[in-house]
């Protein structure tokens, strides 16, 4: 039975009129192509003169590039979480949501790899790192699971995308030829035969499988990278769910603010409803709840044992230089947001949202003090060195070229989620029992 | 007035702190200002004084003359420069030595010679320098004591003879002399047990463990060398090489397949737990990119 007020022609036409090249996108684009532009002056600079521009030095070599790799291996986590975690459990809610969180895994993915690059004095030199490959570094591995999983979310972006596909392309005729016929090449002839639905149904099942193990690996592989060493904070055997639960909070955080966006500039509020931000935030209260367990272990134990140069990084960290902003990121980015989102009025949109944006700056602050103070202290002694050695700040040039990622994450999202359907059509069309689309 | 003069006074000094670790002098003793080399500056002497610059000095300072120095501050300046050479020898010798953060002190890295040839070398860029009269160096009036080390095998006990080096270049033993002994190791010297004093004759014994890891190839090497903290003495070293100690049969740490050696020496398993998940899983995302092929060629309208 259909649900009331759901038509064929109404699921079509809402989830596909911004298919379109309006000004908004335009500006919005053109905003967005500047400003990396911009950057890519500074990194320009950085590529001319050194990663001397930078503020790292010998003992803080890994800055904010690091902090920010972290932070977007950790935010591509979310498509496995919605798709296929809440998926093969069964979660039907989920629907409206698997696409805007594949599309964010996806972004992030890709655009992960090329962060790492921004850190490197010789990019030219990067083929080295397979050339020269070690099979037993862990940045092999990190290179290897992060390309698996962004080919894994790719296909599993694009897989239940086939049939929305051959929809826009039969059914949205006010678009340029030359864009139905990119849809009609992209649609691979889906007609709706049992046996394509049989294709990619399987397919979508080995995907989902493969995701968990892939993602899991992808954030504790990256979280190897610091815990294979025995430095004060990093020297940790819960590195890996650490990550990985951090890495949940973070990519809950960025779906829930893509769905604000998407539901108020697309008008879904008929498909993204009050129920799917309750939920969202149900599901960020969760995992905040994980990786405030994580947290406490991470920071008890090393504090009540106190190891010297432990002591020595959770004073800095506590109460010492780092505290302002460690004591920002614990309180108005973990403990705040689990405990407003206990109550049911902060889990609607609003609320909820705003809660979330504090959640994903705290979470990029959260990897910065990951990364930073660990190298503040190294084991051996300082003598006799520059200034600027001891203390990392980050410089102007610096800071463009890690916002430069962001915006790359923006422009890939914002072109998905311009050109294809932010809310899967045909799934939807079928959970609202409406007529199916006839293929001819 | 009165407060605008004070604003004045203050906006000075604010723009003016910067600058103030640059400007801080480096003050140099006056007796040690007037300290001369012990020898003459010949091309040869300022040749191996350009040897131990370009090891020590040059990655700062950077090549004389060519401003080329690191970009560090406060600024290492080009020493050829005519401010840098308006320094006595004295004062460029006691600021080699003594270092001021952040230049390092050379004083037990270079040999007071060695420090010399640096003044040399860098005197060669200053045409118009001509060196002060020589002063050699005092003769040592204290104790000069070498060392002897022997190995009595049967015994397996390391005897060390101290000798007293007399005014007419005879020898006599030292007696109360406190020497230790070490043995080599892959990093550094391990001190075998306590230092013995010697007795009357001269003599300090030793006993050498039977169960100390020999080298590779079954000696081991020894060091003596007399304890002096105060620097009373002019002291010699002795070393030997003998035959002694457990003989190490284990095999180098990168003869065998480890996590920490290159890639053609990583462990089977490593190699194979890789392998195959990556052969799995691209099997897999093959396996699908040709389903693709498949749904593609199945909607072609017959």
């Amino acid at each position: 039975m259909a649900e009331k007020d759901f038509t064929l022609e109404k699921i079509t036409g809402d989830l596909t009129h911004h298919i379109r090249l309006n000004k908004g996108f335009l500006a919005w684009m053109g905003f967005l192509t500047i400003s990396l532009l911009v950057c890519l002056y500074a990194y320009s600079l950085q590529l001319k003169n050194g990663l001397g521009v930078a503020g790292i030095r010998d003992y803080v070599s890994w800055g904010m590039y690091l902090s920010n790799f972290v932070f977007f291996v950790a935010s591509s986590l979310i498509g496995m979480l919605i798709s296929a975690f809440l998926g093969l459990i069964g979660m039907k809610w989920i629907t409206p949501l698997t696409r805007i969180a594949e599309t964010i895994a996806v972004a992030f993915a890709a655009v992960a790899g090329l962060v790492i690059v921004s850190d490197m004095g010789r990019p030219e030199r990067l083929a080295n790192v397979f050339i020269y490959a070690r099979f037993q570094s862990p940045i092999l591995w990190d290179v290897t699971v992060i390309t698996t999983y962004f080919v894994l979310s790719l296909l599993l972006l694009f897989l239940p995308m086939i049939a929305d596909l051959a929809i826009i392309q039969r059914k949205v005729t006010t678009l340029p030829a030359w864009l139905r016929t990119v849809y009609k090449v992209l649609s691979l002839n889906y007609r709706d035969t049992p046996e394509q639905n049989r294709i990619i149904h399987r397919s979508i099942r080995i995907l989902l499988i493969l995701i968990i193990p892939a993602a899991l690996s992808i954030h504790t592989v990256t979280s190897w990278l610091f815990a294979v060493t025995s430095r004060a904070g990093w020297d940790s055997t819960i590195f890996g769910p650490y990550f990985v639960s951090g890495a949940f909070v973070a990519g809950t955080a960025a779906v829930i603010l893509a769905m604000f966006f998407f539901r108020k500039n697309y008008k879904l509020s008929d498909y993204l409803t009050d129920l799917h931000f309750n939920n969202m935030g149900k599901v960020l209260a969760t995992v905040s709840l994980v990786y405030l367990y994580f947290n406490l272990n991470e920071f008890l134990v090393p504090g009540y044992k106190l190891k010297r140069a432990d002591a020595v990084h959770l004073h800095e960290l506590l109460a010492g230089k780092d505290a302002l902003l460690f004591w920002f990121v614990q309180i108005g980015g973990l403990l705040l947001p689990i405990l407003f989102m206990l109550f049911r009025r902060f889990r609607k949109p609003v609320p909820i949202t705003i809660i979330a944006v504090a959640v994903l700056i705290a979470a990029w602050f959260k990897r910065y003090l990951i990364v930073i103070p660990t190298q503040e202290h190294p084991f051996l002694p300082i003598q006799h060195i520059p200034e600027n050695f001891l203390h990392y700040t980050p410089t102007l040039t610096e800071t463009l070229i890690s916002i430069a990622p962001f915006l790359l994450v923006l422009i890939i999202i914002t072109l998905i989620l311009k050109f294809f359907p932010v809310i899967p059509l045909q799934e939807t069309a079928k959970e609202k029992g409406v007529e199916p689309f006839i293929f001819d | 007035m009165r407060k605008r003069n004070l604003f004045i006074v203050l906006t000075g000094l604010t723009l003016s702190f910067p600058f103030m670790g640059m400007s801080q002098t480096w003050d140099v003793p006056a007796d040690q200002k007037e300290v001369v080399a012990p020898f003459k500056f010949t091309p040869g002497i300022q040749k191996q004084g350009e040897q131990i610059y370009s090891k020590n000095c040059h990655s700062c300072h950077g090549n004389p003359g060519k401003n080329d120095w690191a970009k560090l501050t406060p600024p290492p300046g080009d020493l050829s420069a005519v401010k840098a050479q308006q320094q006595t020898d004295g004062e460029w010798f006691y600021k080699i030595t003594t270092g001021k953060a952040p230049m390092p002190e050379f004083r037990n890295v270079l040999s007071e010679d060695e420090r010399w040839w640096v003044v040399a070398f860098l005197r060669s860029f200053n045409p118009g320098y001509i060196q002060p009269e020589p002063v050699a160096k005092k003769v040592f009036t204290g104790r000069v004591v070498t060392l002897n080390l022997t190995f009595d095998s049967t015994q397996k006990q390391v005897i060390v003879k101290a000798y007293d080096m007399l005014q007419d270049k005879r020898k006599a033993p030292a007696a109360g002399v406190e020497v230790e002994l070490l043995v080599k190791r892959y990093f550094g010297n391990l001190t075998m047990g306590s230092p013995v004093t010697t007795n009357t004759q001269g003599i300090a014994k030793f006993t050498f463990p039977g169960d100390l890891p020999a080298q590779r190839d079954g000696f081991s090497e020894l060091v003596a060398r007399v304890l002096d903290p105060k620097g009373l003495m002019q002291t010699t070293p002795d070393t030997l090489r003998i035959a002694a100690g457990k003989s190490n049969d284990q095999p180098s740490l990168l003869e065998t397949r480890a996590w920490w050696s290159v890639r053609s020496k990583a462990p089977v398993w490593i190699i194979l737990t890789y392998t195959l998940s990556v052969l799995i899983v691209w099997g897999f995302i093959i396996y699908i990119l040709l389903s693709m092929v498949k749904i593609y060629k199945s909607g072609k309208l017959k």
